[in-house]
């Protein structure tokens, strides 16, 4: 196993995910496998100085620097269950308690 | 079943009307859910007639309606306003979006009838849509095996009958795997070319919505209206989108490539045979065959399982009980509690098993020797493409899209790596940003086989005007072994 219980543990705990402790066990395995299996990445000879990718064409890496806000598909107060006088209402601090 | 075109033509012409067709839609769709597909985790009578509705005044003030009357489904991580949008996940449950996904504005715009929200892999990580917490999909034509993942659900409904086209999404593959599973057409777009705004995210570098059809050109009209730039997404291209192409009567003068990578000694029989099918044909149509070489193929796998599942860590940490779906309490009562008990409850294996690597491989001391050297592997299989595109090189290439036929259910779920092995010949396309897509070539003991066929960036209306001509020469329902 390249990776152990206490290691999967701590990463589970870095993406704020519960892991039943039934399955603690079978994940250690399964990460292990699939860690094991993508380290043969390290055989591709890439210099240390190669270029990472960029997603699509250079035309779409980025676009143009223009201010000004994208129009809302519709206005705000649809996006909320409550809105007036152009604020949306949340509840109180406290009155989702025991939800 | 109906294709696009000829739906469009019939409603547009006023032969029969939306409301017909939707009516015409929610039998086939009762008829799939009788057959126990499971394709599908929302669709209504009432939905659909409100479709009907719509596009019919639409039509009566005259609006001109490449879609009319054509019912497409949407796989269920793209955003509708009518429809929950669950991921097919439980932590999503019950959720509405607010606004509609640019694919589905485009779509209502041009008339089609959205029909139903279809089943697919969790968070669409997957490759056989075993992974979905409502239940696993059916193939179509054998039901103990899968239709491949995914979009596994909007490929069974177009395979079926029951829709002539459909959206699903590709972040490494899930529309062309498994439309060769399910013998239909999938295509996949230049990363760029079709909005990804309502597009739940998974791997934002990755993600495409994608198209299946029954033929080349269900699918191509359908990818044509979704094209275009976009707003809402900076990562669209301003550029013209590729109209439906005539169907070329000779492909003379045309180079396609054959990869050497992609037909391994122990590739499946009925496979190769299609593949050689399809080059044959292509062959008697005037084409050059070339043999080329694409060596960083071999590592298009585990690239993709580095780059997609850190991405799709960071992409899902939003999901936490606060702002959308199902909401778990912990045993602490505090906010980390709740995101823990939440995400812990409401996330399916593959997608914390995704998680949890994609969180490893992020983390300091591992950032540099998993993430880093993929970024940089990627790069060298997009370069293997530049080249065999280049100055002097070919126009297309050719190879299978799967190494086997679908696989039974429950083959591959216990061992992930076999599971993503399955996606060997679609993924590095999807690393690379490319436009490809999959054409039935056969059927091997009854199960269909499919040929794929990949094009340089926003290539796509070559690949689909080539993917027709040999689409009319093949019989893609004939056995091949």
């Amino acid at each position: 196993m390249s990776i152990g219980r206490e290691e999967v543990l701590h990463v589970a705990r870095l993406a704020e995910l519960d892991v039943p402790p039934g399955d603690v066990e079978g994940l250690v395995a399964q990460i292990s496998r699939i860690v094991d299996y993508v380290a043969q990445l390290n055989q591709v000879p890439a210099g240390e100085h190669a270029l990472a990718f960029q997603a699509g064409p250079p035309a779409v890496t980025l676009g143009e620097d223009t201010p000004g806000a994208v129009p809302l598909v519709r206005g705000p107060e649809s996006f909320a269950p409550e809105f007036r006088d152009g604020l949306f209402l949340v509840p109180r601090l406290g009155a989702m308690e025991g939800e | 079943m109906i294709g696009v075109a000829e739906q469009a033509k019939r409603v547009q012409g006023g032969k029969v009307s939306a409301a017909d067709a939707a009516r015409e839609t929610a039998e086939r769709l009762k008829l799939a859910e009788a057959r126990g597909l499971n394709a599908t985790l929302h669709w209504t009578d009432e939905m659909l007639t409100a479709e009907g509705r719509r596009v019919d005044a639409l039509r009566a003030k005259g609006a001109a309606l490449p879609l009319a009357g054509v019912p497409v489904a949407l796989k269920d991580n793209i955003v509708t306003t009518d429809a929950p949008t669950t991921c097919a996940s439980r932590i999503l449950a019950g959720y509405m979006s607010p606004y509609d996904a640019t694919v589905t504005t485009r779509l209502r715009d041009a008339g089609a009838l959205i029909a139903a929200k279809s089943n697919l892999d969790e968070f669409a990580m997957g490759s056989s849509t075993e992974h979905s917490a409502f239940g696993r999909v059916l193939h179509p034509l054998d039901p103990d095996r899968v239709p491949g993942g995914s979009s596994g659900g909007s490929a069974a409904l177009v395979a079926a009958g029951v829709v002539p086209a459909a959206l699903g999404s590709e972040t490494g593959g899930s529309v062309r795997q498994p439309a060769s599973f399910c013998g239909i057409v999938g295509v996949k777009p230049t990363y760029g070319r079709v909005s990804r705004f309502g597009l739940v995210a998974f791997g934002s570098s990755l993600d495409c919505v994608s198209v299946f059809g029954r033929t080349v050109d269900d699918a191509a009209r359908v990818l044509e209206v979704i094209s275009g730039h976009d707003l809402r997404d900076a990562t669209t291209v301003d550029a013209p989108v590729s109209p439906v192409l005539a169907t070329p009567g000779s492909l003379r003068g045309l180079r396609i490539g054959l990869p050497t990578e992609y037909f391994p000694a122990d590739l499946d029989a009925g496979v190769r045979a299609g593949v050689d099918r399809a080059a044959a044909a292509l062959k008697a149509l005037g084409a050059e065959l070339v043999p080329v070489s694409l060596p960083h193929t071999a590592y298009a796998v585990p690239t993709y399982y580095v780059l997609a599942p850190a991405e799709a860590a960071s992409n899902l940490a939003r999901f936490d009980g606060a702002r959308y779906g199902a909401r778990r309490i912990g045993p602490a009562g505090d906010l980390p509690s709740l995101y823990r008990a939440t995400r812990g409850e409401g996330f399916g294996p593959e997608v914390r098993r995704r998680i949890l690597v994609g969180t490893y491989v992020l983390s300091a001391g591992y950032y540099d020797a998993y993430y880093a050297k993929a970024q940089q592997v990627r790069n060298l299989i997009a370069a293997d493409f530049t080249r065999a595109f280049g100055t002097g090189g070919v126009d297309l290439l050719l190879t299978p899209t799967t190494p086997t036929p679908a696989f039974r259910a429950g083959e591959k779920t216990a061992d992930p790596v076999s599971m993503y092995l399955a996606d060997i010949f679609v993924s590095a396309v999807s690393l690379a940003g490319l436009p490809a897509l999959s054409l039935p070539s056969g059927r091997s003991e009854g199960l269909p086989v499919g040929a794929q066929i990949i094009a340089p960036a926003f290539g796509e209306g070559r690949m689909l005007a080539v993917a027709a001509a040999l689409e009319s020469a093949i019989d893609g329902t004939a056995e091949v072994r």
